[in-house]
């Protein structure tokens, strides 16, 4: 009897245990390792988490995140090209013209970014940590496949969550050469030699397959990704800012540059008489 | 009791604070109390207002207004929306956070920073870097991802070779490093002037070329004295055309010796 | 997944029409044409709403044929184009409008400058020098962006849109059943002969 009246006659602040919990969590100022998600005390989080921050479906929701994108990666006979675009968009306001799409997991492995900014930058951290562990756990560089399936068993974990992210994993291991992999936040995982991802992928695409082969020279392999980059800013809204280049060999990857699209642009339609469309006189 | 609600709003009407509650959708005949009903949970409001951070080379300043309001009402003249993180122990690196949105999502987000600095500094008798923090506030947004806290958020503080650092977040936590950033209701009116006369875009150098030959101008760190006239000139100017905006300017300016802090009086109509 | 393409080149106007007529899920035919002859020396393709496109697109040449035989002369690609807009924009407000997306290639028979017009269902016209309508502005307006240049000749015309048409073949999952191609010179305008059995495979 004396158990049932306990059971029963808890003092009032004891029903806030999950609040000390999350005090203690606080308290330890290491972020925690088991991914505890405040979640929204309603039936349906993930329609209630749409109806909140999809600015598609709902142009007015009060919450917008940042979205919006061209990305690209390649391989090809020199290794991996990999560009991105640099704009960060909330609903029509351009949130950020210069943002890193291009998150260094370490020095031999690159992720891109498209879609949820928040979520990207995240999990790609988390997948850097993750990699960082096998290393010291394996004594060895972890495979391009396997970091690549951890991201995806990862967001397939959270599928139907709200979770919005395509990205690329590209990178370089001695076991598998060049390797480049596609993941979104679906949980579709594909290995490839080509893949673009973002609002204005098919203008990327577009510049891209038509000149694509896999014996392209270094320079020739830059210039087709930033090329490409810079049509899809063109033709894109939700692209644009800067073209973020870089290539991964097998002693890493080299970054190069962060350049301004405007001066690209003119340069390349005055230069080399592309982009007739554009014209100042008016008939 | 009854005479407390006497002059209570119109539900629904332009003075109610839970104003943008999505309507209740609710389908005709039998069937309506079965499970029509949308999304009936709606914990956020806006508390309106802006803030606005920028960078120079041995210090950082946050500014934002004092204003308050819930739709069309102002709830008071003086909430700041400043924090400092921390503590202010004398080895301490100043760090301060500006949250902008809905103030008790703010409030609540600068609570756990400020603890989580705190812990840090008694768990390893050291202070916590910018950098860190930074990351950390990063988490602690994500943390919330399926259920985000309403803010626009920015830090401020002095990075390890003393540079000034201003950190600037989406409600999920996505961040970024930056010169200078506006957030909240006016940020569409103060991020151009930023852009403009703190990376001098679309800028040029006067007589450098003709037409597309023409230099851009080139960024540089601006002196102390030019940018606090900057975050006055575009609070002034935000006034002017956002209803949202004013009454007071409270601006933390965070340099070696600490955090000073300035009060500025703002047009309160 | 209607695939409409125009190109300008310096003496020609070539005009692409995809060859699937379909319904649903169904491929009705693979011999489609989406394109009529108004003059001698002007064409239109169209897609759009089954049944407007091709009530639209007759009733047009009608009119302009009609025009001709009245007035014995043509009237010219941008009158044309004009006209176009006009009939569409007129329809656009009354009770049941045409939905229809056209694009209008020619040469004026006067000056010999060849002209492509772009208009869409809200009548909206605009001249360029390269469009296209549906899902081949997202893959071949960039490929046209960076290999056209108003002064090329027709090879190099045919070259592009060759490009153009290995794309769509490429990423859309539609199959479009080929091209009709169409072009206009100062004398007339012919059918131009557009094989694409080769396979085509993505990287």
């Amino acid at each position: 009897m004396d158990a049932l009246v306990a059971q029963y006659s808890r003092p009032a602040f004891a029903d806030e245990a999950a609040v000390s919990d999350d005090q203690l969590e606080l308290a330890q100022s290491m972020p925690p390792l088991s991914l505890k998600f405040a979640l929204p005390p309603v039936a349906q989080p993930s329609s209630w988490l749409r109806s909140m921050t999809d600015d598609y479906s709902n142009p007015n929701c009060p919450i917008k995140i940042a979205h919006g994108t061209t990305t690209l990666a390649f391989r090809f006979q020199g290794g991996i090209i990999v560009a991105t675009d640099s704009r960060a968009t909330a609903g029509n306001w351009i949130a950020s013209q210069t943002v890193k799409k291009v998150i260094e997991i370490n020095k031999c492995l690159l992720g891109t970014m498209a879609g949820g900014a928040a979520d990207c930058q995240y999990w790609l951290a988390y997948l850097g940590m993750q990699c960082r562990l096998h290393e010291l756990r394996h004594k060895r560089r972890i495979s391009v496949a396997a970091a690549s399936k951890i991201l995806a068993n990862l967001v397939y974990s959270y599928k139907g969550m709200g979770l919005s992210m395509g990205t690329m994993c590209a990178g370089v291991t001695p076991q598998e050469g060049p390797a480049l992999y596609y993941i979104d936040s679906d949980g579709t995982r594909l290995a490839g030699n080509l893949f673009c991802v973002g609002s204005g992928q098919t203008f990327a695409y577009g510049v891209l397959d038509a000149e694509y082969r896999y014996d392209l020279t270094d320079q020739e392999a830059l210039e087709l990704g930033s090329r490409s980059i810079l049509a899809a800013t063109h033709r894109d809204a939700f692209s644009g800012g800067f073209i973020n280049l870089y290539h991964v060999k097998e002693d890493g990857w080299v970054k190069h540059g962060f350049n301004d699209t405007n001066p690209i642009f003119w340069r390349t339609k005055l230069e080399k008489g592309e982009f007739s469309n554009v014209t100042a006189d008016i008939e | 009791m009854g005479s407390i609600f006497q002059g209570a709003p119109i539900p629904e009407g332009p003075g109610y604070s839970f104003r943008e509650t999505p309507a209740v959708r609710q389908a005709p005949g039998p069937s309506s109390a079965a499970g029509e009903r949308q999304h009936g949970f709606y914990p956020y409001t806006d508390n309106g207002g802006s803030t606005l951070g920028i960078s120079g080379a041995d210090f950082a300043i946050l500014a934002g207004d004092t204003r308050s309001t819930s739709g069309y009402n102002i709830n008071t003249r003086y909430a700041p929306k400043l924090y400092k993180i921390g503590g202010d122990a004398p080895d301490t690196p100043p760090i301060a956070l500006s949250v902008v949105g809905f103030a008790a999502d703010g409030a609540a987000l600068a609570e756990r920073l400020d603890t989580i600095v705190k812990m840090y500094r008694y768990q390893h008798g050291k202070p916590m870097g910018v950098a860190a923090c930074a990351q950390r506030l990063s988490h602690l947004l994500y943390m919330k991802r399926f259920f985000p806290f309403y803010v626009a958020a920015i830090l401020a503080g002095l990075d390890e070779s003393g540079r000034g650092a201003l950190y600037s977040y989406d409600p999920v936590g996505s961040y970024e490093r930056e010169q200078c950033r506006a957030g909240g209701a006016a940020a569409s009116l103060i991020m151009p002037f930023l852009d403009n006369q703190v990376n001098f875009k679309n800028q040029n150098v006067p007589g450098s070329g003709q037409g597309h030959a023409l230099e851009p101008r080139k960024p540089y760190d601006l002196p102390r004295g030019t940018v606090e006239e900057l975050v006055q000139d575009a609070f002034t100017s935000a006034v002017e055309r956002h209803i949202e905006v004013g009454d007071g300017l409270q601006m933390m300016i965070i340099t070696r010796d600490g955090i000073e802090e300035v009060y500025r009086d703002l047009k309160k109509d | 997944m209607e695939v409409l393409l125009g190109i300008t080149g310096a003496d020609f106007t070539i005009v692409a029409a995809s060859k699937a007529a379909m319904r649903g899920a169904t491929i009705l035919k693979s011999s489609d044409n989406k394109t009529r002859d108004l003059n001698k020396h002007t064409l239109m393709a169209y897609s759009g709403e089954a049944g407007d496109t091709v009530q639209f697109a007759e009733f047009i040449q009608a009119n302009v044929q009609l025009y001709s035989m009245r007035n014995e002369t043509h009237l010219s690609p941008s009158a044309v184009a004009s006209f176009v807009r006009g009939e569409l924009a007129e329809s656009l407000r009354s009770r049941k409008p045409y939905m229809v997306n056209l694009l209008l290639g020619g040469v004026d028979p006067i000056t010999e400058k060849p002209s492509l017009y772009w208009c869409d269902y809200l009548a909206a016209l605009s001249k360029v020098p390269y469009a296209a309508h549906g899902y081949a502005q997202y893959y071949c307006l960039s490929i046209l962006d960076k290999h056209h240049h108003p002064d090329i000749n027709f090879e190099q015309g045919m070259k592009i849109l060759r490009m153009c048409s290995d794309e769509l073949r490429r990423r859309l999952p539609i199959d479009f059943k080929g091209l009709i191609v169409k072009v206009v010179t100062k004398d007339g305008i012919r059918e131009e002969e557009f094989v694409d059995d080769k396979m085509i495979t993505s990287a």
